[in-house]
Formats: C-alpha cells, sequence, structure tokens
C-alpha cells in the first residue's frame, strides 16, 4: 500500500510528531511505501536544524533524517506555516535577507499542493495532531 | 469505516465530537493524551503501548485492548479512512 | 495528479485562537485551486468561524469570516454546519458569512464515509 502522513503538532509539544514518525518507520518495515511526509502549521517545526532540546530527551530531529537518508522519504514543510515559524531553507533565507537556513537540509520547503498530491497518490492519508 | 485516532483527554471538546459520530463498525486508537479516557472504562478502543505506559496506565486497562505500533499500522491497513481528533 | 479523488476538511477551530483555523483553510483552498473536489465542515468550536462582523484588524491579522465569505468564488463543493454546536453558541445558521448546511451526527458520518479522503483539523 501507498501511505503519505501529514504531520500538525509540534516536535515540543504533545505527542504527534513522535508518533508519526515511529508510524512512518513501521509501516516501511511492513513493506508499504511512504509517498511523502507533509508537516503542516506547527509541525513544520520537526525541520529545525537550530533547535536545542535537554540532552537526557530523545532526538526528535534524528528519526526524520533517518527515514530521509535511508529510506529515500520525501520530507515537505509547508511554505507559508514554515516562513511564520522562522523555517527558512538555503533560498528562503536568501530571498527574505535572513542570516541564513534554519531548516535541515533533509527537509523541502514547498506549497500545499505537494499535500494534495500526495493525497492523489497514495491509498492512506494519515493525520497526526495532538 | 473510521479509523478515529482519538488523542485529547475525555475533557475536550474533541472528546466528545469523536464519540457523537462513532458507530459500531468504527475504530478507535486512544493515543497521546487519548490514554487517560482508559480510567473511564471506554468500550472497544484501542491504545498505543507506548503512551499508556508513559501516562501509567497499564496496568488499569479494563476492556481495551492495547496495540503496538503494529497493530495501529495494521488498523489503518483494514480501515481506508483515518480521522484525527486532538 | 493521478485521478480526482474527493477531499472533506473539517474544521474545528476558533477562528483566531490558533493557527490551525488558518491552515485548515489554506488546505481546503489549496484543494479547489488545483481542481480537486473539497468539502468543508465545521463542527463542534469551528462552527464559530462563520460569525458574521468579525473585525480581525483590531488585533492585526487576515480576516477569516471575509476569506470564508468568499469561498462561492472558489470551487468549494459544499459547506456543512454542525447543527449542534450552532445551537449551542445560538447561531443562525442563515444568517452567517457564507451559506452552509446544517448537518446532524449522522449526516456527518455519511460526508466522511462518501469522501475519499478526510482532513480533521
Amino acid at each position: 500500500m501507498i501511505y503519505s502522513l501529514l504531520v500538525l503538532s509540534s516536535p515540543a509539544s504533545g505527542h504527534g510528531a513522535r508518533t508519526a514518525a515511529a508510524f512512518a518507520r513501521c509501516i516501511l518495515s511492513r513493506g508499504h511505501q511512504l509517498y511523502r511526509v507533509f508537516f503542516l502549521d506547527a509541525g513544520t517545526e520537526v525541520g529545525s536544524s537550530v533547535a536545542v532540546l535537554p540532552q537526557d530527551e530523545a532526538d526528535r530531529l534524528r528519526p526524520w533524517i533517518d527515514l530521509s537518508e535511508q529510506h529515500g522519504v520525501e520530507l515537505v514543510l509547508c511554505i507559508s506555516s514554515a516562513l511564520k515559524r522562522g523555517m527558512l531553507d538555503e533560498n528562503g533565507s536568501r530571498r527574505h535577507e535572513k542570516i541564513g537556513p534554519t531548516a535541515h537540509p533533509a527537509f523541502i520547503v514547498s506549497g500545499l499542493g505537494q499535500l494534495h498530491d500526495a493525497a492523489a497518490n497514495s491509498d492512506r492519508l494519515i493525520t497526526f495532531g495532538g | 469505516m473510521i479509523l478515529h485516532t482519538l488523542a485529547t483527554t475525555p475533557g475536550r471538546d474533541a472528546f466528545d465530537n469523536c464519540l457523537a459520530i462513532l458507530s459500531p463498525e468504527d475504530a478507535v486508537v486512544l493515543l497521546g493524551d487519548g490514554v487517560y479516557a482508559g480510567i473511564r472504562k471506554t468500550e472497544a478502543c484501542k491504545r498505543l503501548r507506548a503512551d499508556a505506559l508513559a501516562a501509567g496506565l497499564i496496568e488499569r486497562l479494563g476492556p481495551i485492548t492495547v496495540v503496538d505500533m503494529e497493530g495501529f499500522v495494521s488498523l489503518t491497513e483494514r480501515y481506508p479512512r483515518q480521522l484525527g481528533w486532538y | 495528479m493521478k485521478d480526482r479523488k474527493t477531499l472533506l476538511v473539517i474544521v474545528r477551530q476558533s477562528p483566531y485562537g490558533s493557527s490551525l483555523a488558518r491552515a485548515s483553510l489554506d488546505t481546503a483552498l489549496a484543494a479547489a485551486a488545483l481542481d480537486q473536489p473539497v468539502s468543508l465542515l465545521f463542527l463542534g468550536d469551528g462552527v464559530l468561524q462563520l460569525l458574521p462582523d468579525q473585525h480581525s484588524e483590531a488585533i492585526g491579522v487576515k480576516n477569516i469570516g471575509r476569506l470564508l465569505g468568499s469561498l462561492p468564488l472558489y470551487d468549494i463543493e459544499s459547506v456543512y454546519i454542525d447543527a449542534g454546536a450552532a445551537a449551542r453558541y445560538q447561531l443562525d445558521t442563515k444568517d452567517l458569512v457564507l451559506p452552509v448546511k446544517p448537518v446532524d451526527p449522522a449526516a456527518v458520518r455519511r460526508l466522511i464515509n462518501d469522501c475519499d479522503n478526510v482532513i480533521g483539523f
């Protein structure tokens, strides 16, 4: 089966982002395909390469980078949500004249069309909030 | 046939909104803050082992089935639509 | 895109209490812009987005009521309102920012079961 995921929750609060990463790993281990993970609203904070977490807590970014590097999973941050939260890629930081990119390069910054393309091309769209 | 993922405490509106449209052909996965619904002995619900453990509810499960991530994924294989409540 | 799947967007957030309200509308509008059949359902606190006479200039953010009022210009298939929540907030469903169809829980179930994809905000 082909899956796509929509992540709405911040990695700094609640359970949604962590559950989504574990879910993504599990569907791949069961032989499914993961077409795309789309991060919207507070979910775009998942892609931050500048967040600093307490050392005794789990790394919130690493599981996603692993999914991208080991399984080629496409990770997309919604551009309007990302900009509001200071999540910029190389291009965005230049265009808006900010000090530098803040989104990890494993993530693409793009529009909501990528969510609808994912829904159209997947058998399952699973949303993670909270 | 709807797979509801309920990630809010029973005190929040989203919880009641979800229960209002439940039907016997649906399944509910309690996750995140949703696991506290276990205290109310809500029937026919499933919950994630990790969240239940974190909330200290693993000993008080009652009629709810505990599922791990594999179990959660297998439910998404069976149900064509998932609706998240949080 | 492979085919035109139908989408139901469920909006449960009050208009200015969180950024999720705007995100849900943007999601529906983007689908419409891509010619994807999309319907909107305002459920629970989401019905508050439909209140007329919003003046969000006072808090320096875009007016959600005005945005919703322009929905008939986009190709949004249908807009539904949770009749129970509308009654709880004493909303007159004939006097909102755009025409809506009141639905009860049984009708909400049917809407969800009839669409290809549902996204709950």
